[in-house]
């Protein structure tokens, strides 16, 4: 197997002595290139800051984490966000798109800091588009998108520079149901398609759409199961509790 | 970099950003432009006056001479024996003055003043006259309108030739052509060979002719008046100038031909050295302390608007830490982050600075107009104000631009 995250004894720590607070207390958890992966738990698990630091956006206190064959702790900022641009593709609950560049723009802005050049920016940017189904929003601004619509961008975004990770925290979360079953198909369709996902989200039905959960409470890894042999998740309904 | 345009993504983003924070990007581009035209505008103000008295010496005769004068040696008391046996000034030390640095200097002249009746068919007055000899003409700045110069046989022999200024023909000659008529100096019938061209200079437009008393000039070989008018065994003399073009020779040949007349007058210092180009020098460099203050006035605008644009800048920051916080998570380094936020303040800078030119000319104009000189600007003083507005603005950008940064991507994704 090929793994895309690897981690061992991740701990995460806030604060020092007295008011120390211990967010993750040794998380070991491989997931393997093209896994669907639902991360769930209540809040104040630990979750939140386990994709962090699984998003390079944080360091581990200790621990080792491999991503793509990468070791990333220890890294500096630099670094950090080189990673963060090649390898990881974050969509947020709150879209989180620039509000004042066009949905194109919001889109080539990845891969302008890859260095990839003007031209082929555009183009990819627009494929990208096209893939998610919005080409004709391209010259619009995020404000004039509903909801979904805006998603949608965040998910062409993501995949701007093509990256072993896709990390979707609580993506349906700010989406009434229909929209939300639409971005969730989206999202089936990536994992098809070969992507590896990592959905964090506290909605036991949209956890069931992925091939495994890992439940994290009190910074440990509660339990893991495999989705039965067999179910592919497209054959089962979508349903988005609310 | 360039070759994925990111300076000009950078660029249009800054720009985008300005345009939507409109109010707030005009309040932090007006500390630069304000500083800026300050700038720029008390240079070219002090340009202007310097450009000015520069065009007054021009007009002068230029400032390549060194006229010496009498002096009275003698301050209060009875003079001593060596003071009544001084000669003071005479054609001796014209002839050694010139033996000094004879391949620098030139053009000597000598003068010779004397009060006296002058008198034509029309009017009879008592007036100066002034004996001139060598290049008075040109070096003073005079030149022959109608008529001749005096040759050189006329200065040699004390001819009885005059030239009249414009003032003097009209008021002696007021009907018809000077030229060719007879004066009377004393009792000494003299023939008008020619006049010289009017002298008109106002420093400003509003001021009186600075000039006017060139035009009474009354001019004859400077020998006439020592011969017949005025003169003694001596060959006294009421000034001699030298004329030296190169600059660098003069204070040289000030300080030997002070020793030299100084041993000629029997060590009485009975005589004074005008530098002309020293002279002007003085006062260029009052000119320079001006600039200093008008420097310092536009720095100083400059450090106020930049304190405020940090302010505001910081302020503005708060509102954006989340943008700051997205692009860090889709990849932006720190040293990304700080180049955007340099390139807003850099273009603001650049924008302000560019319209407070603008202001500074026309602030400069309107001083220059009101004060009646015309205006003069250098390309340097645009340089400074543009200059001095882009290192402060780069200065006062540094410490936002540092500040967003530096914000931990997963704190800034998560403010709200």
């Amino acid at each position: 197997m090929n793994p895309i995250i690897e981690t061992q004894a991740l701990t995460k720590v806030y604060g020092a002595n007295g008011a120390a607070v211990h967010a993750l207390r040794g998380i070991d958890l491989t997931v393997d290139k093209g896994e669907f992966v639902a991360l769930i738990g209540p809040s104040g698990s630990g979750k939140s800051t386990l994709m962090a630091i699984l998003g390079c956006l944080d360091l581990p206190t200790a621990g080792t984490y491999t991503l793509d064959g990468r070791q990333v702790q220890g890294l500096s900022g630099g670094e950090l966000a080189r990673i963060r641009n090649e390898k990881v593709g974050f969509v947020f609950q709150s879209y989180n798109l620039l509000p004042k560049a066009s949905i194109v723009r919001n889109v080539e802005l990845p891969m302008l800091y890859a260095g990839v050049g003007r031209k082929e920016r555009r183009e990819r940017a627009l494929a990208l588009l096209e893939k998610v189904g919005i080409a004709d929003k391209a010259d619009k601004l995020p404000a004039t998108l509903s909801g979904g619509q805006k998603q949608r961008v965040a998910v062409a975004r993501a995949l701007a520079n093509e990256p072993a990770l896709l990390l979707a925290d609580e993506p349906t979360g700010a989406l009434d149901s229909k929209t939300g079953a639409e971005v969730l198909d989206l999202f089936r369709e990536l994992h098809q398609q070969g992507h590896t996902l990592l959905l964090v989200t506290h909605d036991p039905s949209i956890a069931a759409l992925a091939e495994r959960r890992v439940e994290i409470r009190d910074g440990l890894i509660a339990m893991a199961d495999e989705a039965e042999p067999g179910a592919h998740p497209a054959e089962h309904p979508v349903r988005v509790g609310r | 970099m360039s070759h994925s345009g990111a300076f000009r993504e950078r660029l249009f983003g800054a720009w985008v950003e300005i345009r939507e924070n409109l109010g707030r990007s005009v309040l932090q581009a007006i500390g630069v432009l304000l500083g800026v035209a300050s700038v720029l505008g008390g240079f070219s103000i002090s340009d202007s006056q310097r450009k000015r008295s520069d065009e007054m010496f021009v007009k002068m005769g230029g400032l390549d001479k060194l006229n010496v004068q009498p002096k009275s040696a003698i301050r209060d008391g009875r003079p001593t024996a060596l003071q009544q046996a001084n000669l003071g000034l005479r054609d001796a030390d014209a002839v050694g003055g010139e033996a000094l640095k004879s391949e620098a200097i030139q053009g000597v002249s000598r003068q010779m003043f004397t009060r006296s009746r002058v008198a034509s068919v029309y009017a009879d007055q008592d007036r100066q006259v002034r004996g001139i000899g060598g290049d008075y003409i040109p070096t003073n700045g005079y030149g022959i309108a109608k008529g001749r110069g005096f040759s050189n046989s006329e200065m040699e022999t004390g001819a009885s030739v005059v030239i009249l200024g414009t003032e003097a023909a009209n008021t002696f000659f007021p009907k018809g052509d000077a030229v060719g008529q007879t004066l009377r100096i004393g009792d000494i019938p003299v023939t008008v060979i020619g006049t010289f061209q009017e002298r008109v200079f106002r420093f400003r437009e509003n001021q009186g002719n600075q000039f006017w008393w060139r035009n009474r000039i009354i001019a004859v070989p400077a020998n006439l008046v020592q011969r017949r008018m005025k003169g003694d065994a001596y060959r006294r003399v009421d000034q001699v100038t030298f004329r030296i073009p190169d600059l660098s020779v003069m204070s040289g040949f000030a300080q030997q031909l002070k020793n030299l007349l100084k041993t000629n007058h029997r060590l009485q210092e009975d005589f004074r050295l005008d530098d002309v180009a020293a002279r002007v020098r003085r006062r260029q460099s009052q000119g320079d302390v001006y600039d200093i203050i008008f420097l310092l006035s536009g720095v100083l605008a400059l450090v106020g608007g930049g304190i405020v644009n940090v302010n505001i800048q910081m302020a503005g920051l708060k509102e954006r830490v989340r943008e700051v916080g997205v692009k860090m998570a889709i990849g932006a380094s720190g040293r990304e982050i700080f180049k955007g936020f340099m390139t807003e303040a850099l273009l603001l800078t650049a924008l302000g600075g560019f319209v407070g030119l603008f202001l500074g000319v026309g602030f400069s104009w309107i001083i220059t107009h009101s004060i009646g000189i015309p205006l003069y600007m250098t390309p340097a003083s645009f340089l400074w104000a543009y200059g001095l507005a882009a290192a402060f603005g780069f200065l006062f950008a540094l410490y936002p631009a540092w500040k967003a940064s530096r914000l931990s991507p997963m704190e800034a994704l998560r403010y709200e």
